[in-house]
């Protein structure tokens, strides 16, 4: 098995204890419950975005993407339990059942969830005014206890029993991203033998007011790296990788969705919203990951950028892949997947890692929706039109968020 | 399972506490706490608070205007703790150096703030400097901006073990070359929210409403502060090590001894620093582990009651003050545990290699 997962061009993969793989992948997404789901409506070129109406709070009417479709909550009815957590048990539910492990597999699994809201959902404006009276309310208290971001790990850990090292991160939106290769570190720490890794974030007035605010909202659908973009649309959702060791999934057999082949995080220190306008930060991200995987950009055949549609962001970005791919054969073929259901914050991370893998798997390189004249940067394919089909052994997954904080994962596919 | 890997030194420490800015260790000065000014109170309310100072008197040229305190003692204690590590930046590739803070509330002042925005002015009248600075990593962030620090920068949090947790992340960086150096953060900051949640929540000690401040009768008298330690891969030439982390465990569950045993191996350390959070059933059965695992010979200093206020960012002050503590007269070998459990049988332990 473990040669079958080197594929000829690449360096060969030597150590089975020292390689990362994912056995699950968890998803709740707009498109529903499972990366099946999300396959199916991003494959046809389905977008989840949609007028606000009222939904956030009263007065915002711009563009979201929400997850609808909620299952009945009864498995989830721990009265501690945000939106935030419920999201993150769901995923984590999802990633289990499509990794084939069962509870008892994964007794001393680690866990890395991230979010950049936690509790916040559960939470009004009356309790700055008189936080005593909010307190005093019926669940006031329990609902306060999930406000910490840390709740979400726990409510992932102690709603499956699970007991091995345990936490929460929050990096603003590399987040989702960053709590994957915080989980690869884990297991080559020994620390763990399995982790459940990633991130969630719901749609909830303070995000929403505060983007709003920033003026950095699209009121339409976004157009990530068109010329005439105009600011990002925020969606919700959750995704939940299973890594471990090539070794520990041999050992039971588990079917490799993927493997984690590099990973990398640096910080812009630049600004505490704007990126790097060279996009200096996230380009030695991509260099280091590059050289953790031991592969150069022409072995890199797409990447899900972190592509938000905001002028800023973009334009930094475009210049980072400018930098990292330059001087590879032929462009690097790009795509910003946040046309289809928008930028789920702490989860868009890893939502875009289960994207990638998902890519990788279908053999199908997905495009932007709605880019008609992109970012003019000759290292790049933008991609765009229909999704393109084609074997895709190596891809990558860029995330960047605000205070500078970027991360890059690079996976290859688990079948030769 | 045991992360038994190659070893990182502790070279620097920094602290914004209620002992003040602080480089190095913090001396062992009895403390009490002080009556709560900054917001309005039932009654006199008290806390152990950092005193108000001039961050720029401490730190020439830093700039930290609407900024979270939390943010301002983070990037204090960062620069306390690189100072004491001996360390020049410009000697230093910044790109290789991580930051890793850990924080259970994150900027709850300017939350707050952001919420009482919202009530006057409505969800689409909020305040857009407010926002960015409501994040939980926004500490970590400014620290990475003023110290021109490229490397990783992570925000962590665990109910019981983010000091903890922030120190194996870090170390764990630092042991796979994805830093060389990394500055390790923690703490929190007390708002009003916080600590009306603790009074409706029964969880404050008598101390905290009554002006004699009256041992622990259970409850806790809630802390602020921000820690910082500087760890790094290899010792530089003549470079102080306060200690060195040779191993560590954690888990949210299990059987503690057992594994705290198995990480130790044929080590048995006679000297324990134990940390632990607010809950007044934390500290004792940390304490007791300990003399569980090492004997009744050992020396443990408890939890110290300055750190036991700050909900899980605790840790990296109960190590400062643990070292602080050590014994000069008594023989305490060179190794030390540093342990925390938590009501569930979770639990963090660190073996030591003391200088």
């Amino acid at each position: 098995m473990f040669e079958f997962l080197t594929h000829s061009r690449l360096p060969p993969l030597t150590d089975p204890h020292k390689t990362i793989v994912v056995t699950g992948v968890g998803v709740v997404s707009p498109y529903g419950i499972g990366l099946d789901s999300m396959q199916a409506g991003m494959l046809s070129g389905k977008s989840c975005l949609e007028p606000a109406k009222d939904d956030v709070y009263p007065g915002f009417t711009g563009t979201i993407a929400q997850v609808r479709a909620l299952p009945p909550l009864e498995e989830y009815s721990n009265p501690q339990y945000s939106r935030t957590d419920q999201l993150a048990v769901m995923a984590a539910q999802d990633a289990m059942a499509s990794s084939g492990c069962d509870r008892s597999a994964l007794l001393d699994a680690g866990i890395v969830m991230a979010s950049t809201l936690g509790g916040l959902t559960e939470i009004d404006t009356s309790i700055a005014k008189d936080p005593a009276a909010w307190y005093r309310r019926p669940g006031g208290l329990l609902r306060a206890a999930s406000y910490p971001f840390a709740h979400v790990a726990d409510a992932v850990g102690e709603h499956f029993g699970i007991r091995g090292p345990r936490c929460a991160i929050s990096v603003a939106c590399a987040s989702g991203a960053m709590a994957i290769a915080l989980a690869a570190n884990m297991l080559l720490d020994g620390a763990a033998p399995i982790v459940l890794a990633g991130g969630c974030d719901p749609l909830c007035p303070f995000t929403v007011s505060g983007f709003n605010s920033l003026q950095a909202l699209d009121p339409n659908p976004c157009t990530p790296f068109d010329q005439n973009r105009k600011g990002l649309n925020l969606g919700e959702g959750s995704a939940v990788l299973i890594l471990e060791t090539l070794a520990a999934a041999t050992a039971r057999n588990a079917n490799v969705l993927a493997v984690l082949r590099g990973w990398a995080m640096t910080n812009d220190a630049f600004h505490p919203t704007a990126p790097q306008k060279e996009g200096s930060g996230l380009a030695d991200c991509i260099r280091l990951s590059m050289e953790m995987a031991e592969v150069t950009g022409d072995d890199i055949g797409y990447v899900n950028a972190h592509g938000t549609g905001t002028p800023l962001n973009d334009s930094a970005e475009a210049q980072a892949y400018e930098t990292a791919f330059r001087g590879r054969k032929l462009p690097i073929p790009i795509s910003s997947t946040k046309s289809y259901f928008g930028h789920c914050l702490g989860a868009a991370g890893a939502l875009e890692a289960a994207i990638t893998i998902m890519a990788i798997r279908a053999g199908a390189l997905i495009p932007t929706l709605r880019l008609a004249t992109p970012i003019e940067t000759p290292a790049v394919d933008w991609l765009r039109g229909e999704v393109k089909r084609q074997p895709l052994p190596l891809a990558m997954s860029a995330s960047s968020g605000f205070g500078g904080s970027n991360t890059v994962l690079i996976f290859e596919s688990g079948q030769a | 399972m045991t992360s038994r890997l190659p070893s990182v030194t502790i070279t620097g420490i920094g602290s914004v506490s209620p002992h003040g800015p602080l480089a190095g260790l913090i001396p062992s000065a009895p403390l009490e706490p002080t009556v709560i000014s900054a917001w309005t109170t039932p009654g006199p309310r008290r806390a152990f608070l950092v005193p108000p100072f001039r961050p720029a008197d401490v730190v020439p040229g830093v700039k930290t205007r609407r900024l979270d305190r939390l943010s301002v003692w983070a990037l204090v204690a960062s620069s306390l703790a690189i100072k004491d590590a001996g360390i020049d930046l410009n000697q230093v590739d910044r790109s290789r150096v991580a930051v890793v803070f850990a924080t259970a509330f994150g900027c709850v002042e300017l939350t707050e703030a952001f919420y009482l925005s919202a009530a006057a002015n409505g969800w689409n009248g909020t305040d857009p400097i407010t926002f960015p600075e409501t994040l939980a990593s926004a500490p970590t962030s400014h620290v990475a901006m003023f110290h021109q620090l490229r490397g990783p920068n992570i925000t962590v949090s665990n109910k019981y073990f983010s000091g903890e947790s922030a120190m194996i992340q870090a170390a764990s960086l630092l042991r796979h070359g994805q830093a060389d150096l990394a500055i390790v953060l923690a703490g929190d900051a007390l708002a009003r929210t916080l600590y009306s949640w603790y009074e409706e929540a029964n969880l404050l000690s008598p101390a905290c409403l009554n002006s004699d401040p009256v041992p622990e009768a259970g409850g806790f008298i809630p802390s602020e502060g921000v820690a910082a330690l500087v760890m790094e891969s290899s010792t530089r030439p003549s470079t102080r090590s306060y200690a060195r982390i040779n191993s560590s465990r954690w888990s949210s569950g299990g059987q503690p001894a057992g594994g705290i045993s198995q990480m130790l191996g044929s080590s048995m350390p006679s000297f324990i620093i134990c940390s632990g959070n607010g809950a007044p059933c934390a500290t004792s059965p940390t304490a007791a582990l300990a003399r569980e695992i090492a004997g009744d010979g050992a020396i443990v200093v408890e939890p110290k009651s300055l750190a036991q206020g700050l909900a899980g960012t605790g840790a990296l002050f109960h190590l400062i003050l643990g070292l602080s503590s050590k014994p000069g007269s008594q023989p305490i070998g060179k190794e030390a545990l540093f342990l925390a459990t938590a009501r569930d049988n979770g639990f963090a332990a660190m073996l030591l290699e003391l200088p």
